[in-house]
């Protein structure tokens, strides 16, 4: 065993920024295959310029991490702060490459857009300044979802699960990367667990497609959505989204998206023994936060002159499109009566189970919040009583509950400060975002989730913000993909001291 | 290959760090939550917290798919009762540590394929490195013909003298080589431009007719040592007070404990045992230490081995050797006013290491201050290095032929020697080249 560099002569932010070039090196050559494959669906569909202009983006994407992979050596080895900051750093500069055939083809021409659209599809947020998405080349439209499918099981866990990216330092860069608490190991290796992940998240993909392609649905628009609703992503082929489409095709979505909202390693377990998804308590609580949302939106809608069968499809449909944080919409919400909007809101934080592909603060730390918070509770009532906090059968250590704890004051600290930001660029550069759309622009990108209300709600989109605002934005859904501590680590002085 | 470690002490975190970077698929099973935690954050392997011998935990590891389980937790009842209850679900081969001799009667009738005892071999380490007095390691191969010498280069030392390919010209007969230094922390294979400097841990192989000369050239001072202070009252250090009386050496063991001095004098009769605190000065001075006396830090503790060897030193002692708990320690703190470091953690991962290569490799050394290793191996028929010579083998970089023993005899090879099937050849090498290297000998 050697000591870790115990006469280390470099400072760590050299370390730091060599590392996030040898991993962006890696994935930036993902990034241009996945580039490759839309220009090759550009093609199919005769959009011969919109193709060259895509292969042209793949070309210097691929350039500039073939470059960076030969230029950096491999670092000898990263801790665990290092891993994050690495994701952090690396996933800002990923959506600006993924911005290249947007900018390039034309179809988005302003900077500040493009990035917003990549950014909004590589976090899986779904958030769009497109007001219809179907006049979009098939080529760029297909890029879209495709940013959105990557980003969902994460670009540097399939990095991972490919390449031995780093050896052990590869397994801290992709805990930084999967969505939840803790890591689910499938296998002893943290490279058979990536696989394994990503293979089962490709087979129901596939599934959902063949469901898709045998409703009213085009083959290429079952291919975008399967693609965008197992990521919990959102982005679509339509300007109104899933609300032009069958029923057929808008239960099968709901089912999908509630089955994207379950941790992949669960699905892994549970796909010879599905009586594994009921053993899970996370399973449960995620199943009865959706079932009681769905009651409560439902009981709302009915009050209204819907048809009962409506309301309960419209009130399903949209619950778990907001709970999974998938942001699809088989009806403008933005139109529903203020008591339900405020019910909205409050849905966009929950988010579905750890080791899902969805955002938000998941089920897993809604409960040990509220279990911890149901303990101290007791504790006040009998001062001398010992409460343990139980999730799932298993006590939670005190440095977890910590941790929930802490993210979740970030999380409200994040929102609350960036909801400030934004309506104080808007007061000095636009003056027409209201608070409802403040609020929920906010909300929505921090937790993935896409449409807000009012403004940038269903009907509307994010075309009409300030530069600067998109920008904010964009950051935001970044931090909440990466759950916050990758981002916020950045800014802490001792990772840049050497 | 997949690879159980019961107990996360210092040999199953140190096994799990050196297997899992190796590629292996490793799950340690640790009882201390806090341990576990702290472990999996640190190495690419799966931990499950509890007890290792418990069918449960063991059948969640996957003991039915698992070619190897090393119980090494610090219990030798639980060691054993892991490894019967793995063989019992189907792993294909177990190893236990076993401290206390009288358990190890009968434990593989319980499913232990293989025990190890660090101490024991620990003991044998500390003989060795008294006997050559002043070397850092002693590692001996090919039945003991083939021998490699640790040691720190002092200044003015023979192999100084420019880079190693001008040295071999000067000397007339070329009886060793320099495999590896160790340099701030960092492992350089040798090969001819290379330029030893003082202060360098070199690793040297030579045969055994040639180990004065090989501590010779790194200018170790080479003593006589005929006294063994021996600090602590511990199994090791009665077998290795065992062990050095055997060789001739006389033993002084230093215990504070009253009860335990009198046990130790009525067990080790041919050995002076003092009463007291072995850091005190006054008992070190009592003892009128001298050049040719060697003390050894052996009690539990790795501050009181250091400050013990300090002492001693600073009192007159020719040569000081501390035993490390830390492994760490091994490598951070030799020479600095210690001679030597030894631990029978790192002798019992050197001891595992070899288990898991079994089969291709036959002796496996691990140094304290590099992830590099030396091995034995059998050239085998049909190999890929069968019948070429070194030169034309196209070696790993990370790589480099320290000897080898042929029908008996033992040598150092150059470029020009043909390999040949039923060689044991040793060498040296960089963690990442060890697969490759193997393959290249075996078919």
């Amino acid at each position: 065993m050697t000591i870790k560099e115990p006469r280390s002569s470099q400072p760590l932010a050299v370390n730091l920024l060599k590392t996030v070039a040898y991993v962006l090196g890696s994935v930036l050559l993902f990034v241009a295959i996945a580039m490759a494959a839309s220009a090759i669906v550009s093609v199919f569909y005769a959009e011969y310029e919109t193709a060259m202009w895509i292969a042209i983006s793949a070309g210097i994407t691929a350039l500039f991490g073939y470059t960076t992979r030969r230029l950096v050596p491999r670092p000898r080895s990263i801790t665990v702060k290092q891993g994050f900051a690495t994701v952090g750093l690396a996933w800002f500069v990923f959506s600006i490459f993924g911005a290249l055939p947007y900018l390039l083809s034309g179809a988005i021409p302003n900077i500040s857009d493009a990035v917003f659209e990549t950014a909004s599809g590589f976090t899986t947020t779904g958030a769009s300044i497109l007001a219809d998405p179907s006049l979009l080349p098939k080529g760029i439209s297909f890029w879209r979802a495709l940013t959105q499918w990557l980003g969902g099981m994460g670009v540097i866990v399939l990095g991972v699960a490919i390449l031995p990216l780093l050896g052990t330092g590869g397994m801290q860069l992709a805990r930084a990367e999967s969505p939840g608490p803790t890591p689910d190991r499938l296998t002893p290796r943290f490279q058979g667990t990536a696989k394994r992940l990503w293979i089962i998240y490709a087979i129901i993909t596939v599934i959902e497609m063949g469901f898709l392609s045998v409703g009213d649905m085009t083959g290429f628009q079952a291919v975008i959505h399967s693609l965008t609703t197992m990521s919990t992503g959102g982005f679509g082929t339509e300007a109104t989204s899933i609300a032009g489409f069958s029923n057929y095709t808008k239960w099968v979505i709901t089912f999908f998206m509630f089955v994207a909202g379950v941790s992949f390693a669960l699905h892994f377990r549970a796909w010879s023994k599905p009586v594994e998804y009921w053993k899970n308590s996370e399973f449960r609580l995620y199943g009865l936060i959706i079932v009681g949302a769905i009651v409560i939106v439902a009981g709302g809608l009915l009050g209204t002159d819907l048809e009962p069968i409506t309301a309960v499809r419209d009130a399903t449909f949209n619950t778990i499109s907001l709970v999974t944080t998938t942001g699809f919409w088989s009806t403008d919400f933005g139109q529903w009566r203020p008591a339900l909007q405020i019910m909205v809101v409050g849905l966009m934080f929950l988010g579905g189970m750890a080791g899902s592909t969805a955002g938000g603060m998941k089920t897993f730390r809604i409960g040990v919040l509220s279990k911890a918070a149901f303990a101290d509770l007791r504790r006040l009532v009998h001062p001398r009583g010992i409460f343990v906090t139980r999730f799932g059968g298993k006590r939670v250590s005190d440095p977890v509950i910590e941790a929930v704890q802490s993210y979740f004051l970030f999380y409200m600290f994040l929102f609350m400060t960036s909801t400030f930001l934004l309506a104080f660029i808007d007061a000095n550069l636009s003056e027409d975002l209201d608070l409802i759309t403040a609020t929920t622009a906010v909300a929505a990108s921090i937790g993935n989730i896409g449409p807000g209300l009012g403004e940038v709600g269903p009907a509307g989109n994010y075309a009409g913000l300030p530069d600067l605002a998109k920008w904010l934005l964009s950051s935001l859904m970044i931090v909440g993909r990466l759950e916050i501590f990758p981002v916020l680590v950045l800014f802490t002085k001792d990772l840049w001291r050497r | 290959m997949r690879i159980i470690i019961v107990g996360a002490g210092a040999v199953g975190s140190y096994l799990a760090e050196r297997l899992s970077a190796e590629g292996q698929d490793v799950v340690v099973i640790e009882y201390d939550e806090k341990r576990a935690t702290q472990l999996q954050e640190s190495i690419d392997a799966l931990v499950l917290t509890g007890n290792g011998a418990s069918k449960h935990l063991l059948e969640e590891a996957e003991a039915d798919k698992s070619d190897l389980l090393i119980a090494v937790s610090n219990s030798d009842g639980a060691n054993v009762l892991a490894c019967f209850t793995a063989t019992e679900l189907g792993t294909k081969t177990t190893i236990a540590r076993i401290e206390d001799p009288e358990l190890r009667e009968g434990a593989d009738r319980l499913g232990v394929d293989v025990v190890i005892d660090p101490s024991a071999t620990t003991a044998e380490e500390l003989v060795r490195i008294v006997g050559i007095g002043g070397a850092s390691e002693v590692i001996p191969f090919a039945d003991g013909k083939l021998v490699m010498v640790g040691g720190i280069v002092s200044p003015n030392a023979a192999i100084t003298d420019g880079p190693l390919r001008d040295l071999r010209i000067r000397q007339a007969e070329w009886g060793w080589v320099v495999a590896a230094l160790v340099r701030d922390g960092r492992t350089i294979v040798a090969h001819g431009d290379t330029v030893v400097r003082a202060g360098d841990h070199a690793l040297l192989m030579t045969t055994d007719d040639r180990v004065a000369e090989a501590t010779r050239i790194l200018g170790l001072k080479r003593r006589n040592l005929d006294r063994a202070i021996i600090m602590g009252g511990t199994r090791l250090a009665e077998l290795t007070a065992d062990a050095m009386s055997e060789a001739g050496v006389s033993v002084v063991i230093v215990e504070e404990d009253m009860d335990r001095c009198s046990d130790l004098a009525s067990h080790h009769p041919q050995a002076l045992v003092i009463c007291g605190d072995p850091t005190d000065p006054d008992v070190l001075g009592d003892l009128d230490l001298g050049p040719k006396d060697v003390a050894i830090g052996l009690t539990g503790w790795d501050e009181v081995n250091l400050l013990g060897c300090l002492v001693a030193k600073a009192s007159g002692a020719g040569m000081a050797i501390s035993r490390f708990n830390r492994i760490s320690y091994v490598g951070l703190l030799s020479g600095l006013g210690i001679d030597a470091a030894v631990s029978s953690r790192l002798m019992a991962a050197s001891a595992i290491l070899r288990f898991v290569r079994k089969g291709k490799v036959e002796q496996v050394a691990t140094f304290s201050d590099t992830d590099a290793e030396a091995l034995e191996i059998e050239v085998s028929a049909g190999s890929e290095a069968c019948n070429k010579t070194l030169f034309d083998l196209n070696l790993p970089i990370g790589v480099i032929i320290g000897g080898i023993s042929r029908d008996g005899t033992t040598f150092v090879p150059d470029g020009s020697t043909v390999v040949r099937s039923g060689d044991h050849i040793i060498f040296f090498s960089l963690p990442r080249d060890i697969e490759e290297s193997v393959a290249l000998f075996t078919a």
